[in-house]
Order: structure tokens, then sequence, then C-alpha cells
């Protein structure tokens, strides 16, 4: 199989990976809890990899990374921290769902600063002219959909300007591309484990510049006489017993990527996407979703193939073993500012792990598709 | 054996407690506190010699990982708060 579902879930994952997950349900109890050696072994586990992703983003101080279920359990917990009904909260016109519904379950305001797809000035010139106001301000780095890189720095600093708290959602940027979160000062960051940052489902990260707001209550192995949950990080939001097993994945999986270097990986993945770009667009039935400046776009490629519906090319796909996703991607507001939110788009993602002869066959087995459709 | 224990706000921060020790050449290990001089219940802290005590107080003053109580653990089992200058 050809898996170009990355921006998803990141499927080929480095050995260390599952050598770690095996080794932490083999050994491991939970941090926290026990002072016996399986105890203590999970927690430096845990505390090794609050350390990796430190290094990885510059953050001042491992206690300030808070391990989640997913990125949409870390998104949540810094949205409710940030926004009650009626607050005003702008955010891009490419947010996921894992966005747009805690804001709206919250009733919250929003505005959508909207821009044209590629387009970093507009961007940039949609959240100033919405920001006045507004509580809070959420910005996806990359699009989900289409690989837009937003320009989350000159954002970042337009809020600081205004007095707004920012929110990053690093979920396809996280592992794929430089983040110093330091200098962006953002007040968090959230990302999943288990896409760039190649470590296994179910593991997702908080990055605090500050405490937030704990959105479980519950044992932290900590002042536990208290019915308040401890004012400190990270104990604070992270209630119940951790994914001992994920996190020490995570851990080799974020080892890896610092080893490989992320600047390495990211113009690998853009150079893989650019690739299929070139054997794609020679199609006159395919319209790609392509940034003119390719540092606009990650390793990201969105098309639509005219006349053919978008899930049942990604069938005819699977059915040749070429595995890509199809729909809206969870994300209408991105197709809405696209204009595809009728028939959503095929979506290629690629990682580390592709290679070339990968996006080739997929690719020309995408125009042979398509011929005979 | 005297050993001294340094308390420590969360697990997370007795970790790095221990480690900025370590790394100092100076032998620490991170330990449940006992249930009597936890404070607010379940607490964690990192235990050191008798001899070392002084020197780990000072490399942590100088970085920003400030000690809490410190407690002497006897050989009974006995743990008396260590009054700081």
């Amino acid at each position: 199989m050809i898996y170009l579902d990355c921006a998803a879930t990141s499927l080929q994952k480095p050995v260390s990976v599952r050598t770690a997950l095996v080794n932490a349900m083999n050994t491991m109890a939970s941090p926290g809890r026990g002072g016996h050696r399986p105890a203590m072994l999970a927690a430096d586990a845990v505390l090794e990899c609050r350390e990796e992703i430190s290094a990885l983003f510059n953050v001042d101080d491992p206690e300030k990374v808070v391990f989640t279920s997913n990125a949409t359990h870390a998104l949540n917990i810094a949205i409710r921290t940030l926004v009650k009904r009626g607050d005003r909260v702008v955010v891009s016109g490419y947010e996921h769902n894992a966005v747009t519904r805690p804001l709206y379950a919250i009733g919250a305001d929003v505005r959508v600063a909207a821009c044209p797809l590629f387009d970093c000035e507009a961007a940039v010139n949609a959240f100033a002219q919405e920001l006045p106001h507004a509580k809070c301000a959420i910005c996806t780095h990359i699009s989900n959909v289409f690989g837009f890189i937003l320009p989350v720095e000159r954002i970042s600093a337009l809020c600081r300007s205004h007095g707004v708290p920012l929110i990053v959602d690093a979920s396809q940027s996280a592992g794929a591309m430089n983040i110093d979160f330091s200098a962006l000062s953002a007040q968090y960051m959230a990302m999943p484990g288990h896409k760039a940052l190649l470590g296994p489902q179910g593991t997702g990260v908080l990055i605090c510049k500050d405490s937030a707001s704990p959105l479980l209550a519950g044992g932290t192995g900590s002042d536990s006489m208290l019915q308040d949950m401890p004012d400190y990080l990270p104990d604070r939001l992270e209630a119940g017993t951790h994914n001992v097993a994920g996190i020490a994945g995570l851990r080799a999986g974020v080892r890896y990527v610092r080893s490989r270097g992320v600047a390495t990986i990211s113009a690998y993945d853009r150079h893989l996407m650019t690739m299929a770009a070139g054997i794609l667009g020679r199609s006159n039935r395919l319209h790609l979703f392509s940034a003119e400046n390719p540092k606009n776009q990650a390793g990201v490629l969105s098309l639509v193939a005219k006349g053919i519906d978008s899930t049942l090319l990604a069938e005819r796909l699977g059915d040749r073993g070429i595995a890509v996703r199809a729909g809206l991607h969870c994300a209408p507001s991105a197709h809405r500012s696209a204009g595809t939110i009728d028939g959503g788009t095929v979506r290629l993602s690629f990682s580390v792990f592709n290679t070339e002869t990968e996006v080739r066959k997929a690719s020309m087995t995408l125009l042979e598709i398509i011929k005979k459709m | 054996m005297l050993q001294y224990l340094i308390m420590c706000r969360s697990l997370t921060y007795a970790q790095r407690t221990a480690r900025t020790l370590e790394r100092q050449g100076i032998t620490a290990s991170v330990a449940r506190a006992p249930q009597g001089v936890s404070g607010q219940g379940c607490a964690y802290c990192v235990k050191v010699s008798g001899r070392n005590l002084e020197r780990a107080l000072t490399a942590l003053k100088n970085t920003n990982l400030g000690p809490g109580k410190v407690y002497l653990l006897s050989a009974s089992g006995a743990v008396s708060e260590v009054t700081r200058k």
C-alpha cells in the first residue's frame, strides 16, 4: 500500500516508536502514583518526553508541556480557558472543527478573518481588521486541507499589539516545520502526537505560556488532600492515568524528528508534494490547489477532478492500494474559504517515510483512474 | 546513613530537581514523601545523603528550581524538619 494520508495520521513510524511502546507496556506503571521502580520508570519516560518536546519547540520549562489525549483535547483546554459565552473570538478561515465546534458549544461570537487560499498578506490584514475588541484569537498554523502555511508569527505579533491572547493549532506543523514557541509568544499551542511527531494515536500536547483551567478534574498523585486541582503545571491539567505507553512512543517519535532535523523533513515533504503536483498537473481534468509561492504550502496537496466525486475517486485509489482522504476533512470552514464546500477535495499528504517512487506511482495511478471515469 | 528529603511540589519538579543535582555530581533520587510530611497529601521529594545536603541546596539555589522544605530521615524512619538559615 502507498499511504498518503499523513495529515490525518502518520502510519509509518520509526521502529524505535514501536519498541518504546512495547517496552513501556512490559516495564512501566504510572507516574505520580507509586514510588516503586515501574512507576519511576514511567515517570522518567514522561519527563523525558516533556524535555524532548521542550527542546524541539524551544519551551523554557518542561512543566509547561502538558500531555493530552489528542490535539482536540488540548484545544478544548485552551479554548475553554480563554473563551466564555458571548466573547468575540477571531479565527482564520482555515480552522478545523476541533476549533470551531468548541467555540460553537460555548456560544462565542466567532469572527472569521477570511482570506483567499495561500494569501498571507490577506490573512494578516484580515486578522488586523477583526482583532479590535476580541477576547481571543485562534489560528491554525497549516491548513489540514490545503497545506496553506498561515503567517502565525505575524498574526501573533498583531495579537500582542492588541493585547489579545493567541491559540495556535499546530496539528499539521508540529514536527513538519520549525516552531519556536518562545519567540512565537502564543498563549497556547496545541498538537497531536500521531501526525508529524510520529508518535502513537491517543497522544497530544498542549504547550502553555501560563496556566490554564482544567477540563477534567481527578487524581494527579499530588496534593491529594485538596479537592481543587493543583495550581501548578503539568498536574493541573493532567487528571487521571497517563497514556504512558503512548507517551513513551511519542518520546521516540520526537527523538527521531529531532535527529532527522525538522528543516530536512519539511523540505522533503514539500519536495514530494511538488513532485506530485508536477505529474498531476498534466491532466486538465484536475484542479490542483497549489501555492504560487512554494513557501506558503506544506506537504499537503488537495485536488478536485472535474465531474468526479471526491469520495469516489479516493475509493478507487484505495482499491488500487493508495490511501488518501476525500471529503471535507473535518474542516468545512477551510472548504468555504477555498470554494470547495460542495464536493470537498481529494487530499494527498506526505511524510518523511514516503518515497519518490511511491509518489510517482500514486500520481500516475490517479491519472489512469480519472481517464476511465 | 542519614538522608535528607528535599520536598518538591510535584513529581515532575522532583524529577527535574534530582536530574539537576545528578548533573552536578550529587547523588539524588526521587521518592514518595512520607505521609507525615506530605502537607496536602501525596507528595514527592528528592533524597540526598547527609554529606551532600549543603552542596545540593546551594546548587538548587543557583537554578530556577528553588528547594522546598527539608527533612532529616533517620535510620529508624523518624522524620524531622531541618531549619535552614
